[in-house]
């Protein structure tokens, strides 16, 4: 019986593994100052941004890589990589006539299909969409109707040209180009991504969403994204990736910057499905990427909830500064590995202002051969009066070949402060699933039951739409992997 | 960078090799690559992941650089002792049997004395590459004890560690204890200083062995001096149905660093680890805990209490490693930190690493003050600010002092606790 199973979840292969065959507009293999110089031509940039891209390839030279984390992968070959592909398109795009009509159809493959949103014009819930294919952002929806509040969501080089101002205040303001390796890389070598802001009293009327997709073979993708809000501000943002499957191993390594404003607030969420590599391990995506936040004023808010299903090696910690009196911070965090994947996520809360109160939920789910971390750091920082620090991390097993484990470092150098941390890790009870049993409901979709039940905490978090989607994703990870 | 790693490292080996303290029972293999792994790996700093806190380096660089080694002499311990129990005198890291008690039926000496089963056990626990203070103990050691104890033994056996440094000292004191199949002992060890007259770094070692069906309770008690550093790491192997109980006490001394490491090698074993500090000053408390679980059915507990006071810090690191072969494992692990001042800060680090599916691990931390409510619940009652406040930290600290189950030690601690706040 669990043979079989398993067998079926094995052979259920990664659903979003196409290549689409679109001419793209390639640089050579490789990293060096030329290369970096070649992106900057490509995208038309000003003199100050090759500067940067300049200074923080340099930079990037005399780090080298991060290993404290509790992944092993084989090192990846910086030359051995493209650092620029783009799909060969049409500079200026005025209505979804002109998109490159199999482009079209990757983005119906994927789920989101642009045709669709621009039918359905008009319709307040609908959500905005920045798809960025390879390294380019392809086409942004609903841009004219975020106009008339004021709302800029555009891809990051549009905004570069339009918006220097804003991209010059806000770029690398939290997280500086000497950061880390890969932030290091990504702000070198950077091709694209979404930029938003929020002006001062708005509440955005949709929901903004981007998908990131990596196609050609042999390409790493480094997108950037930049979300300010200014004061009294609210937006809700999405992120989505895929990618083709692939027998080698294609490197992601983004950056993302949110930056709130007094009163604003800032919703994050993520579905991360990238190609997790086969049942072997072999191929899939490595994740490596920085997401941060800070709440800049006073009485701002960031919450961060991701869902992370994808990736061969994951690597990623949003975190939130907490600058501000009476910021908050939150991350809800539901991460599964199956197969070989490996995963070390979590965040980092870093109070600063007085009153400031932070929220971590984080729900590991690991099965087959893969490894699942948390890492968080929470730190009260001297003057932070009365913060308050939550922490719930839970491990569920679904393989005796796969580890679960817990990395939680807390720092506290403030006496008025209260910080709680609890983890717990266990498999799914055998009583449990003999209730559902008894009830005549077989043990796959007790399964499915009890994981969704375990993870509602964070999937309640998500806006509806990438709910439903998770939930899928979830049951399609796990589907199988306990007997 | 590396240079000033190398040079640092160096001048202490230099220095330690200088001191001359060769002892003959250490084979000469062991301390090859014992000097090896510290030359490659450097006195551990916060470079060190699991140094992150607790940065040595800059402690041997302020003070041990150069070691005159020089001792006081120590005449009278009496002070330390417990009545009820066999006293056992280590002065300055060697074992001094005209001041101990004679026991009988109880194989005791130094290690250099111990005869076939030092070569049986020696190293064998405390692997010196996995930590530089394993690997300087091993290349340094003083004379050692080594205690092997068979039957079950009614009366405790208190070992009295007592530091008189004349000048700026390292010492690397080395035990090795052996329980024989369903042995049972209690064990207190004490670590004291008189008249400190220069700064002493006590990297002390022991390797305890529970074979089969054995008890251990042990009690650390460490309230040495402020010119007083040390370093106490504890390798223990559980084998079956052993149980292994300890708790730790650490009330002064300007940097403390406990490695208490239980591994359950056997399966239906249990393992116990309790400690409770109070830092004050500008002291660093650091207690590290790894209970690596290798083999099915076993159970651990923790619990580590500590209060922060003035512009001290307090570090707990309580790693639960359940390997792949070891289902049904239950582990738990609880951490709860008081912060009495602004300038004082506490550093927890609760870890889980679990390649087993069937187990129940949870682990728990909390950091905060004394509870508002509760102490004006007090103070609506007419106990003052103050008294309150103590007796709400009392109240902390009791989970932890009710373990203690000879009553002439727990008197002791009360004191010493009520003291320290």
């Amino acid at each position: 019986m669990a043979n079989e199973i398993l067998k079926e979840h094995i052979d259920n292969e990664y659903k979003f593994g196409f290549v689409t065959d679109i001419e793209a507009d390639t640089a050579p293999k490789g990293l060096n100052e030329d290369i970096v110089r070649f992106i900057s031509k490509k995208k038309n940039e000003p003199e100050w941004l090759l500067e940067y891209r300049l200074k923080a390839y340099r930079h990037w030279q005399t780090l080298t890589e991060p290993h404290w984390a509790h992944v092993t992968y084989p090192k990846p070959d910086f030359q051995d990589i493209i650092y620029y592909s783009a799909p060969k398109v049409k500079p200026t795009l005025e209505s979804l006539d002109q998109v490159d009509p199999e482009l079209l159809k990757t983005f119906e493959k994927l789920g989101i299909s642009l045709e669709e949103q621009k039918r359905l014009t008009g319709v307040q819930s609908n959500i905005a969409v920045d798809a960025v294919f390879d390294s380019v952002s392809v086409k942004t929806t609903f841009r004219e109707t975020l106009a008339e509040k004021g709302v800029i969501f555009c891809s990051f080089s549009e905004a570069v040209q339009e918006h220097p101002e804003l991209i010059k205040k806000y770029m690398g303001m939290v997280v500086p180009h000497t950061d880390n390796f890969y932030a290091a890389l990504n702000a070198a070598v950077f091709s694209d991504g979404s930029f938003c802001y929020i002006p001062k009293g708005v509440r955005c009327p949709m929901e903004l969403s981007t998908y990131f997709r990596i196609n050609a073979s042999g390409t790493g993708q480094f997108e950037r994204t930049l979300i300010v809000a200014d004061e009294d501000s609210y937006v809700s943002y999405l992120e989505g990736c895929t990618a083709p499957a692939r027998d080698e191993n294609q490197l992601h390594a983004a950056v993302v910057e949110i930056v709130t404003h007094k009163n604003a607030e800032v919703k994050y969420s993520t579905v991360q499905n990238w190609y997790p590599g086969d049942k072997d391990g072999k191929g899939g995506v490595f994740n490596f990427v920085t997401k941060r936040g800070i709440c800049l004023e006073d009485n701002s808010k960031i919450s961060w909830t991701q869902v992370e299903t994808g990736s061969a090696v994951t690597w990623k910690y949003p975190s939130v500064i907490l600058k501000g009196d009476n910021s908050v911070g939150e991350f809800y965090s539901v991460a599964v590995t199956n197969n070989y994947q490996q995963a070390d996520t979590g965040t980092k809360m870093i109070h600063i202002g007085k009153n400031t109160r932070s929220t971590i939920i984080s729900k590991g789910i690991s099965a087959g051969f893969s490894n699942n971390s948390y890492r968080g750091l929470v730190q009260i920082r001297k003057g932070a009066h009365n913060s308050r620090n939550f922490s719930q991390c839970d491990s569920l097993l679904m393989s005796d070949k796969c580890g679960a484990h817990t990395f939680p470092y807390i720092e506290i150098k403030d006496k008025s402060a209260i910080v709680e941390h609890e983890a717990t890790t266990s498999k799914i009870g055998e009583d449990q699933i003999f209730y559902c049993k008894q009830r005549g409901i077989d043990t796959e979709k007790a399964i499915g039951l009890i994981v969704n039940g375990y993870c509602k905490e964070v999937l309640n978090k998500l806006p509806m739409e990438f709910a439903v989607e998770a939930q899928k994703l979830l049951a399609i990870s796990l589907e199988g992997s306990v007997g | 960078m590396i240079d000033t790693k190398t040079n640092i490292t160096q001048t202490i080996l230099d220095a330690l090799t200088a001191s001359g303290n060769k002892v003959g029972y250490m084979p000469d293999a062991k301390v090859v690559e014992a000097i090896r792994y510290v030359e490659e790996n450097g006195i551990p700093n916060n470079k060190h992941e699991d140094y992150k806190y607790c940065n040595l380096e800059a402690v041997f660089r302020k003070d041990f650089k150069v070691i005159g080694n020089k001792f006081n002499s120590v005449a009278n311990v009496d002070v330390h002792k417990l009545k009820n129990a066999h006293n056992i005198v280590v002065i300055n890291g060697e074992y001094n049997e005209s001041l101990s008690d004679k026991i009988s039926g109880i194989k005791l000496s130094t290690l250099a004395n111990a005869g076939s089963e030092l070569k049986a056990h020696i190293t064998k626990y405390a692997n010196v590459n996995s930590d530089a203070m394993v690997a300087l103990n091993t290349a340094f050691c003083s004379g050692g004890l080594f205690i092997s104890i068979s039957g079950i033994r009614e009366k405790p056996i208190h070992i009295i560690n007592v530091v008189s440094a004349k000048e700026n000292a390292v010492i690397n004191p080395r035990q090795l204890i052996i329980l024989e199949k369903s042995a049972e002992v209690t064990l207190v060890e004490s670590f004291v200083s008189e008249n400190n007259s220069g700064k002493v770094f006590q990297n002390h070692l022991s390797e305890v062995v529970l074979n089969e069906n054995s008890k251990l309770k042990s009690y650390r008690l460490q309230n040495e001096d402020e010119n007083s550093h040390q370093v106490n790491t504890v390798q223990v192997d559980v084998s079956r149905y052993a149980n292994y109980n300890t708790n730790t006490f650490t009330f002064n001394g300007a940097l403390v660093r406990n490695n208490l490491n239980a591994v359950l090698s056997g399966d239906l074993c249990e393992s116990h680890l309790n400690g409770l500090f109070i830092s004050s000053g500008a002291k660093l408390i650091d207690n590290h805990t790894l209970v690596d679980h290798q083999k099915p059915n076993c159970e651990s507990n923790e619990l580590y209490k500590g209060i922060a006071k003035d512009k001290s810090t307090g570090i707990f690191n309580g790693k639960i490693y359940v390997r792949k072969d070891a289902q049904k494992t239950n582990a738990y692990q609880s951490s709860k930190n008081i912060l009495l001042s602004e300038d004082a800060t506490i550093n927890t680090k609760p870890q889980l690493e679990i390649y087993a599916d069937d187990v129940k691990c949870s682990h728990g931390t909390s950091t905060g003050k004394v509870d508002e409510a509760a102490l004006f619940y007090l103070k609506s009652r007419g106990i003052g600010d103050e008294n309150a406040r103590k007796l709400l930290l009392q109240a902390f600290a009791q989970e932890v002092i009710d373990k203690i189950e000879i009553e002439e030690l727990q008197e002791k601690v009360i004191k010493l606790f009520e003291k320290a706040l």
